[in-house]
């Protein structure tokens, strides 16, 4: 568990925090989803002691700290640059970074072992990261995240330049890790992913949280009707109902009907709702 | 601590797998210690070229100017005329390896071929040189014998020697009757002989030449007298021009680790292991520590390959190995502080790989690392005073040819460590603040 209180943040006099107060709960994957800007990364630094806050608290477990290097330890995180060593071989990489973890000797080379099937790179291992594809560098970055078995793992958008097969092997090893107890904390600004995966997701624009809730419970609260968009004798309408199939029913019972599309509510028009603007803008 | 070791071991691997890095580290360094050190005549005095010796010619005859013109033809070494008193001080300031003496009476004692005591040389040499004075030795004993060999394939010159030696032995109070005219006997025969001889060799003189002689180291007189003076060096010139080009190619290595691991700072910061790594359960006082630790151990390799190869290769003498030890940790400290404050000069690879190669080079240039100092002129001399690249070079000197005593070596050490901990600070605290 993690939890945020009143967390403020200023860069200089430009506001990235501003008063964020939420909890992500054990075992759940959480989706912190957000434009480019939108001040999630910052959180994340805020959350593992990169960043001091202005004021307000963090709280890792019952009663850990960002700060101390025993609460650190139950956190791993694949963040959004690939921070791996490109002249070590994969193998290397794993071996440093479960070194710096404290692991050493039997534990070491287990776990290296896991980490490798588990991102399934183990025919790859020794070799150098420069020679693998974006998405094999993402899942080694992955398994250098997991590797000292932390219980909350955090990824800052964890499938920019990836393939969708590579894509979707993180998206199964995600939901693995969150089978095996783990707590997920998933940044992205890909509303495809946060409803693909996600428990809970928070709407995050400007430093604050808009929303936060299911993705059904916000579609329903924030995301509208579907809207049927037909174009009837040369004249396009755009049509909110509640049964889109019903309402095209009645329509074609009116006259011919020359196109007509419709759209569901999703977190992308939530989004739009609540922040007045795209999510990629 | 483990993770200190870690991280150091890391860097290290790192270091040494990016080619061009090892390259520029470690391959650049000797080159450019083997080039300028060639170029500047570097083993002239490694034992396989001539050795420059002066010398004095206190008889003044005509035999020691034969001799001297002997020597002057002599391949071995090349001779420069001098007054013994200028010959002993250059000697014993290290300007020169030895100086050779022809003393009064050369002359005169090369004549009596049988009698009385050989031509007397002075050699002046260091104690220490002993592989030049044995040199010295066996050359002069060379063209020393050339008179015995002249003598005896001349029998004119032999029929003078004889006359000489009979009156010699006529005039000397001290020898016994029966002896005298024993010798007298002996002699009288042998003029006959060379008499018989000359004549034989003047009919033949038409012929082709013989050139066989008889090697006069099987000639069981003495050619020469040699004595050696021993000149104690005050402060020795260097051995040869690596004992200068070496300090340089150190500094070359040492500058190139500094830049490397300035630079990696920034890597690690841009690519987001130092993210990582400062998530881990490590603080950044560690990170730090792994990353100057990789530093100075790779500042130590270089140092070492470095001398190992100048005294074992190219003949460059230690004088101390307790100072060189001093040398080579104060060096090491000093441009692990600087690594520190190279890698807060910019954000990005560029600007800190940048900024960096150009404050180095700088000081480089001032400090004596691209014209040695010894070179350099006065005011050039006085600017490179505040360039560490001076006072590690000078710290190697010291220990490879300047032979610094302990308390001469503190200046350069301590103001070396002093640097060095400095600018870790500095670049500590700005890496904290800016982190």
């Amino acid at each position: 568990m993690i939890r945020f209180t009143n967390l403020n943040k200023s860069y200089g006099k430009r506001k990235v925090i501003d008063n964020l107060s939420f909890t992500i709960q054990a075992n759940e994957i959480f989706g912190l989803l957000g434009p480019n800007g939108a001040g999630k990364t910052t959180s994340v630094n805020l959350a593992v002691g990169l960043l001091e806050p202005d004021s307000g608290s963090i709280t890792i477990g019952e009663n850990g700290s960002p700060h101390s290097k025993k609460d650190r330890l139950q956190i791993g995180v694949a963040t959004q640059a690939l921070a791996i060593y490109e002249d070590l071989t994969a193998e290397e990489n794993l071996l440093f970074f479960g070194r710096i973890y404290g692991l050493s000797g039997k534990v070491l080379r287990d776990r290296v072992d896991w980490a490798f099937q588990f991102v399934s790179l183990e025919n790859r291992r020794k070799d150098k990261p420069v020679n693998y594809s974006g998405g094999m560098k993402r899942r080694l970055n992955l398994a250098c995240g997991i590797l000292h078995d932390p219980k909350i793992l955090i990824l800052d958008e964890p499938t920019v330049g990836v393939d969708p097969q590579s894509r979707n092997a993180i998206f199964e090893q995600i939901k693995l890790l969150n089978d095996a107890g783990k707590t997920i904390v998933y940044i992205t600004h890909y509303m495809e992913e946060a409803e693909q995966l996600c428990d809970r997701v928070a709407i995050m624009d400007d430093g604050k949280i808009h929303a936060m809730g299911t993705v059904e419970n916000l579609i329903e609260t924030h995301g509208g009707k579907p809207v049927v968009k037909v174009k009837m004798n040369s004249v396009s309408e755009v049509i909110e109902t509640d049964d889109p199939i019903r309402k095209l029913d009645d329509l074609r019972r009116t006259g011919s009907i020359d196109k007509f599309s419709v759209e569901y509510p999703n977190l992308e028009r939530v989004f739009l709702k609540l922040t007045g603007k795209k999510l990629r803008d | 601590m483990i993770q200190i070791l870690t991280l150091a071991l890391k860097d290290l691997t790192v270091m040494f797998r990016d080619k061009s890095g090892f390259f520029f580290t470690f391959i650049f360094p000797i080159i450019i210690a083997v080039l300028f050190g060639s170029i500047f005549g570097g083993d002239h005095n490694g034992g396989t070229r001539t050795m420059t010796v002066l010398i004095v010619d206190e008889d003044s005859t005509t035999a020691s100017q034969d001799f001297i013109k002997q020597l002057d033809a002599a391949a071995e070494i090349k001779i420069v005329p001098s007054t013994l008193a200028v010959a002993s001080e250059r000697v014993r300031v290290g300007k020169n390896t030895a100086y050779i003496a022809i003393k009064k009476g050369y002359g005169d004692a090369s004549e009596q071929m049988f009698w009385g005591d050989p031509p007397e040389i002075e050699i002046g040499v260091d104690p220490a040189r002993r592989a030049e004075s044995a040199m010295l030795n066996g050359i002069l004993m060379k063209y020393g014998s050339k008179r015995f060999q002249d003598a005896f394939s001349d029998p004119q010159k032999m029929l003078q020697n004889l006359n000489i030696s009979k009156e010699a032995i006529e005039n000397d109070s001290d020898l016994d009757t029966t002896w005298k005219n024993n010798l007298s006997q002996l002699f009288t025969d042998l003029d006959r002989f060379f008499e018989f001889e000359s004549n034989q060799i003047e009919e033949l003189d038409s012929l082709p030449a013989d050139n066989s002689t008889t090697s006069a180291e099987n000639n069981v007189m003495l050619p020469l007298l040699i004595t050696q003076k021993n000149v104690a060096v005050l402060k020795a010139g260097p051995i040869n021009a690596y004992a200068i080009s070496f300090p340089q190619g150190i500094i070359w290595g040492i500058i190139g680790v500094a830049a490397a691991f300035g630079i990696s700072i920034v890597v690690e910061r841009t690519q987001g292991t130092l993210q990582r790594l400062r998530i881990a359960p490590i603080s950044l006082g560690q990170v730090l520590a792994g990353k100057a630790l990789a530093c100075f151990t790779a500042i130590i390799a270089i140092d070492i390959v470095l001398v190992t190869l100048a005294v074992t290769v190219f003949g460059v003498s230690i004088n101390s190995f307790v100072l060189l030890l001093l040398a080579i940790l104060s060096s090491a400290i000093c441009f692990t502080g600087i690594m520190m404050l190279l890698s807060v000069l910019g954000k990005t690879e560029r600007s800190v790989g940048g900024i960096g190669w150009a404050v180095l080079l700088v000081l480089s240039m001032i400090g004596g690392g691209m014209i040695p100092l010894m070179f350099m002129p006065g005011w050039m001399k006085t600017v490179g005073t505040y360039s560490p690249v001076k006072w590690t070079i000078l710290s190697f000197e010291g220990v490879m040819w300047r032979g610094f005593s302990f308390s001469e070596m503190l200046q350069p050490v301590g103001i070396l460590l002093s640097i060095g901990v400095v600018s870790f600070l500095i670049g500590v605290i700005v890496m904290k603040k800016t982190s």
